[in-house]
């Protein structure tokens, strides 16, 4: 078998096992540590778009989460739309808000963007909290919106089970990691890579980088805002301490980074990895022992950015590229 | 017009006590290039220093300053020398490397979830040390008397400071570091260990920072969160690497968050500083003081 073929067949089992899963798993609360842990791969995977491509360190993804959930929830609750439209409209405003944000901050270096993108997010949290009607809009200020778990069906995207969502977020998770792929191929992803690398040198080659950037961040921004929506939809509660908090624009970034950004399978590795080390901790040292997953993140991310700088992706993929010699190897003798 | 007054000059105390927590962070910054985001987390260490410090003996809080400064000196010399001295031996031709914020900001969730495991999420507080509640009236005006200790005390930390940096063989040493680290080198200047002090002093200013707080503000595990943030913005304010700029700096955001209420929700306030915030890195990113933005 060559090596095509081995790929093929694993990733075939990857995605035959991730869609059977839910048949085997059947508690609850598993379940939901798994929804969780692709919402956040996803989540993370789109960051990835800005944050690993284009060599920046955006902190504030989580203003893109808000808006997404914040729009189509208020679409639904008080003008009876579809939360599919509204996740298209949220996108759509998040692109637009990503657009706005990174005009002028892809101007600054290092870590001025990384504080900028904080005080967009801290920011716009802010004004969320201190608004209660944005217009004809109802936000609630910082009590927040609690979505009432009426008309279940997949066209107002409510479901009883838990495994409707498994499937709607291992969906949204195939789709932006085919898309990361497709770009990480394209010109534009080389365009990102190089301009994230050697700006001026890249520049010199004639290539657009402010231009290449702001197209991945509004790539970025939309994809993110979609996940909003799901968070909404799942949780059925959302406020600015939550869905805009700063600590989840810490954790996307955290997990991307310990997984290894600006690769396709860093995020997911890095969700996979660390999602459930949080989930577990939480579970059975929670009450004795708070924050101590937060403690193993921390030791985690300090070593893996001495160690292995560009993330566990690296050994991982070093060690999955030996074993598909080793198998079709074996397999031609 | 009297409560603008007294709400200015209380703003000011305030404000000046800003300063001092954001000093240690613009110290930090003017030599190691990096922006230091467990610096909320060292402010916490420092009044968590303190308060224990005044809690066992009894002593007034500003006789902690002889314990808290080099405990908390110590402490950031070896937090550089241990933890983040390998990524600039890693990352030796990157200016201002990106990977140090990501470590800083490992150390700030270690430190954090650390000192909630130790100390509970509990709020403590020094309730009958002399300082706290006293109030001074002038005329019809009250000014808080711990907050007039602590303005004080970072005039003079700021003072001492600029003073060591100008006037001493290694504030000389420590300022040439920053300049060209490289050239410093050559001149035989051990780069590494002008790091690990500039870390000591700046951890340790935020440890005086604490002892200023610890009089008339709790101390709990997460609140170096609610200031570090603010540090951030008056660095930015004031220019990364200024001293002076750092306390000027504390001094408007103090005077907006003590003014404003007067005119808007006091919670808007918080808003207006984040614009402000972002006008100033936009319009000015090298802040009132700042070294020319060259990086």
């Amino acid at each position: 078998m060559t090596r095509e073929r081995i790929q093929i067949f694993f990733l075939i089992a990857a995605a035959g096992g991730a869609l059977g899963l839910p048949l085997v798993i059947t508690s609850p609360t598993y379940l939901h540590i798994l929804i969780l842990l692709f919402f956040y791969a996803y989540l993370t995977t789109s960051w990835n778009l800005v944050g690993g491509f284009a060599g920046v360190l955006p902190l504030g993804h989580s203003t893109f989460v808000g808006i997404g959930a914040y729009t189509s929830t208020i679409l639904s609750l008080q003008y009876g739309i579809s939360p599919w439209i509204g996740m298209i409209i949220g996108g759509v405003l998040a692109a637009i808000a990503g657009v706005v944000i990174g005009m002028p901050t892809f101007k600054m270096r290092g870590a001025y963007f990384a504080l900028a993108t904080i005080a967009f997010a801290e920011g716009f949290r802010v004004m969320v909290e201190n608004i209660d009607y944005l217009g004809p809009f109802f936000l609630n200020g910082p009590r927040g919106l609690q979505i009432p778990p009426l008309n279940v069906g997949l066209a107002n995207f409510m479901f009883t089970g838990k495994s409707p969502y498994y499937y709607i977020i291992l969906v949204m998770l195939a789709a932006v990691l085919i898309l990361t792929y497709a770009i990480s191929r394209s010109k534009l992803g080389y365009q990102l890579v190089a301009g994230g690398e050697e700006p001026e040198a890249a520049a010199a080659l004639g290539i657009n980088v402010a231009r290449a950037k702001l197209i991945a961040m509004a790539m970025s921004s939309f994809l993110t805002a979609l996940a909003g929506t799901f968070y909404a939809r799942f949780t059925l509660f959302i406020h600015p301490k939550s869905a805009m908090s700063l600590d989840l624009s810490f954790e996307i970034a955290f997990i991307a980074l310990i997984g290894g950004r600006g690769s396709i399978a860093g995020p997911v590795l890095g969700a996979l990895l660390l999602r459930p080390v949080g989930d577990f901790s939480r579970i059975y040292f929670g009450d004795k022992l708070p924050g101590l997953h937060l403690i193993i993140f921390g030791v985690v991310l300090i070593l893996v950015m001495i160690y292995q700088p560009r993330g566990l992706q690296e050994p991982l993929t070093r060690a999955y590229h030996r074993l598909l010699d080793r198998l079709s190897g074996k397999i031609e003798k | 017009m009297i409560t603008i007054l007294e709400d200015t000059i209380n703003g000011i105390l305030m404000g000046s006590i800003y300063g001092l927590m954001a000093l240690g962070l613009t110290v930090i910054f003017g030599v190691l290039k990096v922006i230091n985001f467990a610096h909320g987390s060292l402010l916490m260490v420092g009044m968590y220093v303190a308060y224990w410090a005044v809690q066992l003996t009894g002593l007034h809080p500003y006789l902690a300053l002889i314990l808290v400064v080099p405990v908390m000196y110590l402490f950031g010399y070896y937090l550089q020398d241990i933890v983040i001295k390998p990524i600039y031996k890693a990352e030796k031709q990157v200016r201002e490397p990106i990977t140090v914020i990501i470590v800083t900001t490992g150390v700030w969730y270690i430190l954090d979830n650390l000192s909630l495991l130790v100390f509970t999420p509990q709020y403590r507080s020094l309730p009958d040390n002399p300082l706290r509640g006293k109030m001074i009236e002038i005329g019809s005006m009250l000014i808080s008397v711990p907050k007039l200790w602590g303005a004080v005390t970072a005039v003079l930390t700021a003072a001492a400071i600029y003073w060591f940096l100008q006037k001493t063989r290694m504030g000389r040493a420590i300022r040439a570091t920053s300049l060209d680290r490289e050239a410093a080198s050559l001149m035989g200047i051990r780069q590494y260990s002008i790091y690990n002090i500039t870390f000591g002093i700046g951890t340790a200013a935020a440890g005086v920072a604490g002892v200023t707080i610890v009089p008339f503000f709790n101390v709990f595990p997460t609140v170096g969160v609610l200031f570090d943030i603010k540090c951030f913005i008056i660095v930015v304010l004031g220019g990364l690497g200024s001293i002076g700029g750092a306390i000027l700096g504390g001094i408007i955001i103090g005077i907006i968050e003590s003014v404003g209420p007067q005119f808007m929700a006091a919670t808007w306030t918080e808003a207006i500083v984040y614009g402000l915030f972002l006008i100033f890195l936009f319009v000015r990113p090298s802040g009132l003081f700042g070294v020319k933005y060259d990086w």
